[in-house]
């Protein structure tokens, strides 16, 4: 582990060891101009020495010595290093010694010679002696000289140079560190606490600093941060925004409507949520190309925004689903203004290359508090709502209520029902009888899928085949039911209702799905008289992708089967229909027969018995329910009828035994 | 935070390394690499070679200066109070510096003076032995001293009737010949030209006085021998090529040294080689008697 070190203490440990290597410094050269003194006073004592030298070898008279008193005692009054001087002659007597040393002692046993002076410590040194040399004719003889030095004189030299180099030292030291502390606290500790506390928070962007090395990294710091913050809006933006549109996200959604209930709570504010989904918009996508889908969305999403105030939220959840939260709602006068809103702008087309697109689409509303107390039970019931505005015809709005609800559990219940159904047999075919008007008898039957609740019982066909048809569940269930219905007349070949014909229902989606329809048929009908099975289309099958539809009743067709026109009569009736499409049986929509007394429907019903008649194709009237009903078929030359009159459909056994009970 | 604390370690390394180095820089720098040695001279025939060798560079190499005096005494105070390493000295000076506890010791034999040391006078000898008072002049505390010893002795002259005035080669070389004063001059080549054009004249000389030896050597301290030997033995290598070089160019060298000996003329230049013996090579014979004298020889660099 690295050991930490603040820049503080790192520069009191540098400054300490600037304190330690000046003082060094200091101290040696301290010790150079002491040495240099030293020197120097040495020198001064080596030229007094042999100077007094010279001249008591060529001026002292042994008879008079006075006479060399006068210049000794001006050597040493007028040198402040020489205390005193002592002259012995050859038997150590004193010839001359300085007044002012009365004190001193001429022992000079410590003193050293002169040629040792430049090698000596003269702080140290007491005394120097040198030697005078004289000839009695040409014999030697020696005098001594002994130099005293003033040591009071040359301590206080020393300790006056200690002092002045320790104060000089001492203010330069303390004016070395404070100069050195302000300045790396200004340029270098001082920007790195701002450099820290910019890296940590990444607030206010410090000044340029004056440190080229901390500049850089300020700079790179700024560069990074504004480059972090870009980085950080777009990530932003991508998890709560919605990449196509720019409108928020689901998740941005769920977040703002929460912080509506929050401040709705207190403030006792109301909102509604507007669930939108386009009408048709997969027909869009499948039939332009993904790019103008996306076009369009885009379109949408530029309309909402415009429409709404500016506290108002409009988000895109996916697909062609947006949502609109219209805030501070103060009645449902505000809501319809902004519908009207949408539905016009809407309405206008998009234009894109050579497509033209009129959008519409379903709203769903729910309102805060009402519909819901949290976000979930908002979107969902708005979405509920959404469903019903489809279900109710497209391009329109359905506020949300509690039956909507109910009808919503009731589907969903529908739907995990349907799941298992095939599996677990809630599934069954119950068998309605046609019956030959003139001979009353029961020539055929349509077989009709019942879903039976375990718990509550048989569901109506209204009720589950549209769910069906809605979740493409009733793909599955059409091959069962033609499986079943062909087995039933494999079971029948060999009975007594072996000439019933058995007439099966085909769904819109099935015949979408038009070449797995034909494969499945194709494959159920093997070893089967072809002629017995029946399949009735409704008129709203036929509407969307004619040509498709009839290739392929032409080649149920090819394969004998007999195709029938269910509920004549109503819807989309055209009678370039029964022109086209080989139709072997019409079956009139009980709409006519119930109102069969209405002289128009009467008309009416005669009218498409003599069409029929006339293109040689068989008619059932549908719902007959009484006699006076079946009087009046029989008068217009109707070939059948289906309805409660003979029987309501009836599961398998009662069917059969119903048959067998008219034979 | 952790990087800027490893980057400030690497930093205060750093520093500490560069101050431990300039510490160490400054404290090696107070110590000479290459110390100068200086070595005492004065105006003689002998110490040529020195001179030569100053003019030429040679020493220069070495970083040998010298110091030039008027006589052999100056040059012994200066050694006495160490102000030079080495000095260029006859034996009598390194006698004189033993006795007074110098640890000298001779590393180069220069040369034997073979009459270039003289004794001058304004009589002749007969009526100097006559004479009831002779004033004799010579710088006491030199060779000088040896040869008018030897002198008297040689010649019988009686010492009480001598009176000894000592003065250096300067004052010497200004005496002048008085009828009424019966003077004695001892002194050597070049001093003695000046002086014998004075009038005086030469009564004895190192040629005659064979009693006595007077050699010239390098006088060190003894320490100085043995921090500084291997520039010594190039020293002693360079007074060898320096007396080579001199004896075969007498003109060429004379241009540079002339100024190192008065500048004497070119005759009297190159006569006085004649007055001197070259011993950087000392024979058996100089070292036996050299050893009679008790003048050290051991440390004599070959």
């Amino acid at each position: 582990m690295i050991k930490k070190l603040s820049i503080k203490s790192f520069t009191i440990i540098s400054m300490f060891l600037i304190f330690i290597s000046s003082g060094y410094l200091f101290y040696q050269s301290f010790l150079d101009t002491k040495n240099n003194t030293r020197v120097l006073l040495e020198e001064n004592i080596q030229f007094n020495i042999l100077n007094t030298k010279y001249y008591l070898e060529k001026n002292l008279n042994i008879e008079n010595p006075n006479r060399i008193k006068p210049y000794l005692n001006n050597i040493v009054y007028t040198n402040d290093i020489i205390k005193a001087m002592t002259i012995l002659d050859t038997k150590n007597n004193i010839i001359y010694q300085t007044t002012l040393s009365d004190d001193f002692k001429h022992d000079h046993t410590n003193c050293i010679g002169m040629s040792h002076i430049i090698d000596s410590n003269i702080f140290k040194q007491r005394c120097y002696t040198f030697s005078i040399k004289f000839f009695n004719k040409l014999e030697p003889y020696y005098y001594h000289g002994i130099i005293e030095l003033d040591s009071n004189y040359l301590n206080m030299f020393v300790k006056n140079k200690i002092i002045k180099y320790f104060s000089f030292f001492i203010i330069y030291i303390i004016t070395i560190m404070i100069t050195l502390w302000l300045i790396i606290n200004k340029v270098i500790i001082h920007p790195l606490e701002k450099l820290r506390q910019y890296a940590y928070y990444s607030t206010k962007i410090p000044r340029p600093f004056f440190i080229n090395e901390i500049e850089g990294i300020r700079y790179s710091l700024e560069f990074t941060f504004k480059r972090l913050k870009k980085e950080q809006d777009e990530l932003f933006n991508l998890s709560t925004r919605d990449p196509l549109s720019g409108l928020y996200n689901r998740l941005s959604l769920i977040e703002r409507i929460n912080w509506l209930i929050s401040k709705g709570k207190r403030a006792k504010n109301n909102f509604a949520v507007l669930f939108l989904d386009l009408d048709n918009f997969k027909n869009i996508n499948d039939s332009y190309g993904h790019n103008f889908g996306d076009i369009v969305l885009q379109h949408i999403s530029e309309v909402l925004l415009n429409v709404v105030r500016d506290n108002d939220i409009v988000a895109r959840l996916g697909g062609d689903e947006f949502v609109v939260v219209l805030t501070d709602v103060k009645n449902d006068k505000e809501i319809l203004s902004v519908l009207k809103r949408i539905k016009i702008e809407l309405s206008l087309p998009v234009t894109y290359e050579q497509y033209t697109y009129n959008a519409s689409c379903s709203i769903g509303i729910s309102l805060y508090p009402k519909d819901g107390n949290n976000v979930t039970d908002l979107l969902k019931n708005a979405d509920i709502a959404m469903y019903k505005a489809k279900d109710l015809g497209k391009n329109d709005f359905q506020f949300f209520e509690q039956t909507l609800q109910e009808e919503i559990q009731e589907r969903m219940k529908i739907q995990a029902l349907m799941i298992d159904g095939l599996e677990n047999h809630y599934f069954e075919l119950y068998y309605q009888p046609k019956v030959d008007i003139r001979t009353n008898k029961i020539v055929a039957c349509e077989a009709l899928v019942r879903l039976i609740d375990p718990k509550t019982g048989i569901i109506s066909p209204d009720k589950f085949i549209t769910i069906a048809e809605e979740n493409n569940f009733i793909i599955p269930l059409g091959d069962w039911i033609i499986e079943q219905a062909t087995n039933q007349l494999r079971i029948w070949s060999n009975t007594a209702l072996k000439d019933i014909k058995l007439s099966i229902n085909i769904s819109i989606v099935q015949l979408n799905n038009n070449a797995k329809l034909f494969e499945t048929i194709k494959y159920n009908i093997k070893d089967l008289d072809v002629s017995k099975l029946d399949i009735e289309l409704t008129e709203s099958v036929l509407i969307k992708d004619f040509d498709e539809k009839l290739k392929i009743i032409h080649k149920l067709k090819e394969l004998g089967l007999s195709i029938s026109l269910d509920d004549f009569g109503t819807g989309y009736s055209s009678l370039s229909y029964l022109k086209t499409i080989p139709f072997d049986t019409i079956k009139i929509d009980k709409s006519f027969i119930d109102d069969f007394e209405n002289s128009q429907d009467r008309s009416f019903i005669n009218m498409i018995v003599a069409i029929a008649n006339e293109l040689n194709i068989e008619v059932v009237a549908e719902g007959v329910e009484n006699k006076k009903q079946l009087e009046f078929l029989k008068d217009i030359k109707c070939q059948q009828y289906q309805g409660y009159l003979c029987s309501k459909p009836l599961p398998i056994h009662k069917f059969e035994k119903l048959f067998l009970n008219q034979v | 935070m952790l990087v800027s604390s490893h980057i400030i370690g690497v930093v205060m390394k750093k520093i500490i390394f560069t101050i431990f180095i300039s510490l160490l820089i400054l404290s090696s720098c107070s110590k000479k690499e290459n110390t100068e040695l200086k070595i005492s001279t004065n105006p003689w025939i002998g110490y040529a070679p020195l001179f030569y060798a100053k003019e030429m560079g040679y020493l220069e190499t070495l970083n040998i200066s010298l110091i030039h005096n008027i006589s052999l005494s100056e040059s012994t105070k200066l050694y006495s109070i160490g102000k030079v390493d080495m000095i260029a000295a006859t034996q009598h000076e390194y006698f004189a510096l033993k006795e007074i506890g110098e640890d000298i010791v001779p590393i180069a034999l220069l040369d034997r003076s073979d009459g270039g040391d003289i004794v001058l006078s304004n009589k002749s000898i007969d009526q100097l032995k006559n004479a009831d008072q002779i004033f004799a002049y010579l710088e006491i505390d030199s060779i000088n001293i040896d040869i008018i010893k030897d002198f008297i002795k040689h010649h019988k002259l009686d010492m009480n009737k001598i009176e000894f005035i000592n003065a250096d080669q300067v004052q010497i070389t200004e005496l002048k010949t008085s009828k009424n004063k019966n003077m004695l001059i001892v002194t050597y080549v070049p001093y003695n030209y000046n002086l014998e054009e004075n009038g005086f004249i030469q009564l004895a000389s190192t040629k005659d006085l064979n009693q006595i030896i007077v050699i010239d050597a390098i006088l060190v301290n003894k320490k100085i021998l043995i921090t500084h030997r291997d520039k010594l033995q190039e020293f002693k290598s360079i007074i060898n090529k320096s007396i080579y070089e001199i004896t075969k160019n007498k003109q060429a060298s004379y241009k540079l040294v002339k100024k190192y000996l008065d500048n004497m003329p070119y005759k009297e230049y190159e006569e006085s080689f004649d007055l001197i013996k070259w011993e950087n090579i000392p024979s058996k014979e100089i070292l036996d008697k050299l050893k009679n004298i008790s003048y050290e020889s051991k440390y004599l660099i070959k």
